[in-house]
């Protein structure tokens, strides 16, 4: 967990840094007042400097063994969260060519055989219920714009 | 006599068959989010915003805010039946709720909840009723310098009482302040930090970063041990006995008083008003060892001053426009989609809509105790979902939600990337709560600090020379440098929402 800390720190570091560069691209003063510059700059180098403080105290004071791992806590788990992360990433990749209806029938019906379940007919049933009964309620019903694909579904 | 009128219009406007359904659904979607584990409920309001959509802004306001103290109460369910609490206000429910029902008594603990829960939610709106327009017309007198200040006061409450390290805290609410820079620059409406891309014109996209906050990254984290252990219980009997009942009526009242009184205050979270009623009540109780161990009044105070808590927060966000939890700024961001500003304007600009509203919080907690208390077996009952379907079920509405706001898939991959952030930042123990409150107040602080600065030619003497920006910079140094704030903060130990 220590370690954990440290390389958030650093991350924040990094990213105060690359904010601070960024906000030199904006003017610091303008002719009324503080320009848009100004807040960012400020912000960047206090969250750098909170962040150093922060490592050195994790480093002179937090013990290695504080708290929970940061990784899941065995493969299953490691292997349930990727399944979703991966559904995710994929489902959004494909959510505008394919439409809100084929992509969320692939993706219930990925997600729970990823997950272990193997009852076919719950995963049909649930998987159109979840995307062609969904999208009929929203986009029927409630009148929410949802995209509808190259395929015309 | 004024504000008579006002009340009258409120409950004409809530009491409208279309408010009083919308108020309904919302009692009803709420309660089902507090009680899915998995979906806490800022992602939750922050998921079922499209379905308002095309609301008349009441209709959808009502809705949402009804989701909100729904959730309040529906968390209770998990927290009786599973000990795993369905939000974080209800954590402290687990410890006698969860020995209550082991015990077969998980009939009276969820009763008294729901009675608890109607009394402290009542007794915060009349309170709301009465104090919201003199509130308002006083934050109306505000300035630049006041505003700034007001909202530093916010943000140093909710970093101040945010997890087990200050400074982690405080980097995270910067960190949300640094998001909000992106987009349009409030005060000259130039672009900035938008790297090119044209979705990041509007800035980040405040529900998609709450969705993936709490809703992605608390599934993520819900995958890692998702089997949960129901205890199943008939509930022949759900009204507490005689003897119960003489307990339950002082815990009650204390812990409607404390969620009111610590509701008034922007930032303090909905996890620390149930904290300091359980204390409080084992404080006053003639046989505290036994709390933790099924006591009923371990279940009737911190429920109470739960809901209390809820209608309480309303205050500080209508009448100041500060939201004092994640979900209350999910609340904030619904009306600023609806073309409402939260605020002392507001009540100026759409009585119809903030008296309507409050009045909807009353018919509402009503709403609430009618159907929790017979419904209770059925609630019980969605606990029996599979995971392996609940979860891609919860995902897809996270993507609907997302992708709705502005129909961009850009909208969604903030989602997800703020869902692997939510999950990171979790396992590490670090708040998300301020993140959140400053990406929402990030802009509006922006443009008050800029002004004031304009108004004072530079000089930062502004904030101190006006008494009321003075005594308010003063209680957030107080705040962020109190050790009792702080330990307030690790006792609550996780956000709200």
């Amino acid at each position: 967990m220590k370690r954990a800390w440290q390389i958030t720190c650093f991350v924040f570091i990094g990213f105060s840094i690359f904010w601070m560069l960024v906000s030199f691209q904006y003017p610091y003063h303008d002719r009324l007042g503080p320009g848009p510059g100004f807040f960012p700059f400020w912000l960047s180098l206090v969250t750098g400097a909170l962040s150093l403080a922060l490592l050195i105290q994790t480093t002179r004071s937090m013990s290695t063994t504080e708290g929970s791992a940061i990784l899941p806590p065995d493969r299953p788990a490691m292997i349930r969260v990727a399944v979703n992360l991966i559904a995710l990433v994929i489902g959004m990749a494909v959510f505008e060519p394919l439409g809100f209806r084929l992509t969320l029938l692939l993706f219930l019906l990925f997600l729970p055989f990823g997950l272990g379940i193997r009852k076919w007919w719950a995963i049909v049933i649930f998987a159109v219920a979840g995307s062609f009964g969904v999208f009929h309620v929203f986009y029927y019903w409630l009148k929410v714009p949802l995209p509808i694909g190259l395929l015309g579904i | 006599m004024e504000t008579v009128q006002y009340w009258i219009q409120g409950f004409s406007v809530a009491t409208m068959p279309m408010n009083l359904m919308f108020a309904f659904i919302g009692c009803v979607l709420g309660t089902l989010i507090g009680v899915l584990p998995g979906l806490g409920p800022a992602a939750g309001t922050a998921i079922l915003i499209p379905i308002t959509f095309n609301l008349d802004p009441i209709g959808g306001i009502i809705m949402l805010a009804s989701i909100y103290y729904g959730a309040m109460y529906g968390g209770t369910i998990t927290s009786v039946l599973v000990n795993v609490p369905g939000e974080a206000a209800s954590v402290i429910t687990c410890l006698d709720g969860y020995q209550m029902a082991r015990q077969g008594r998980a009939g009276p603990a969820l009763g008294v909840a729901a009675i608890g829960s109607f009394i402290g939610g009542t007794f915060a709106t009349v309170a709301l009723m009465v104090v919201s327009l003199p509130l308002a017309s006083f934050a109306l007198r505000f300035g630049p310098p006041e505003i700034f200040a007001l909202l530093l006061v916010g943000l140093s409450l909710v970093t101040g009482l945010s997890g087990r390290s200050l400074l982690a805290a405080l980097i995270m609410t910067l960190f949300g302040l640094m998001l909000a820079m992106m987009g349009m620059d409030p005060v000259r409406g130039a672009p900035r930090y938008t790297f090119g891309i044209p979705p990041l014109y509007d800035g980040v996209g405040f529900i998609p970063v709450v969705m993936g906050l709490f809703g992605v990254g608390e599934i993520l984290l819900s995958m890692e041990a998702p089997v949960i252990d129901i205890i199943k219980t008939k509930f022949t009997d759900l009204f507490p006995n005689r003897k119960e009942w003489r307990v339950s009526a002082g815990a009650i009242g204390r812990g409607t008083f404390i969620g009111f009184f610590l509701g008034l205050i922007p930032g303090i979270g909905a996890v620390i008003p149930t904290f300091v009623a359980y204390v409080v009540e084992k404080k006053v109780s003639k046989h505290p060892e036994k709390f933790g161990t099924g006591v009923i009044e371990g279940v009737a105070s911190p429920e109470t001053a739960n809901n209390a808590y809820a209608n309480a927060s309303m205050i500080p966000l209508l009448t100041l426009g500060i939201p004092g939890s994640p979900t209350l700024a999910v609340l904030m961001g619904a009306f600023i989609i609806h073309g409402l500003t939260p605020g002392p304007f507001l009540f100026k600009e759409r009585p119809d809509v903030v008296w309507g509203l409050i009045a909807s919080l009353y018919l509402g907690n009503v709403i609430l105790l009618i159907l929790n208390l017979p419904l209770v077996g059925v609630w019980a009952k969605l606990l029996e979902i599979r995971y392996e379907f609940l979860y891609p079920g919860i995902l897809l509405f996270c993507i609907l939600g997302a992708y709705s706001l502005n129909q961009s898939v850009f909208d969604i991959g903030v989602m997800v990337t703020f869902g692997v952030l939510g999950y990171l930042f979790r396992k590490l123990d670090w708040p998300l709560a301020p993140t959140v409150l400053a990406l929402i107040l990030g802009p509006m602080m922006e443009r008050a600090l800029r002004t004031s600065l304009e108004m004072s030619g530079g000089d930062l003497g502004i904030f101190l020379h006006r008494p009321i920006s003075a005594v308010l910079l003063i209680i957030a140094v107080i705040v962020l440098a109190s050790p009792a704030v702080r330990m307030l903060g690790k006792k609550a130990g996780k956000d709200d929402g």
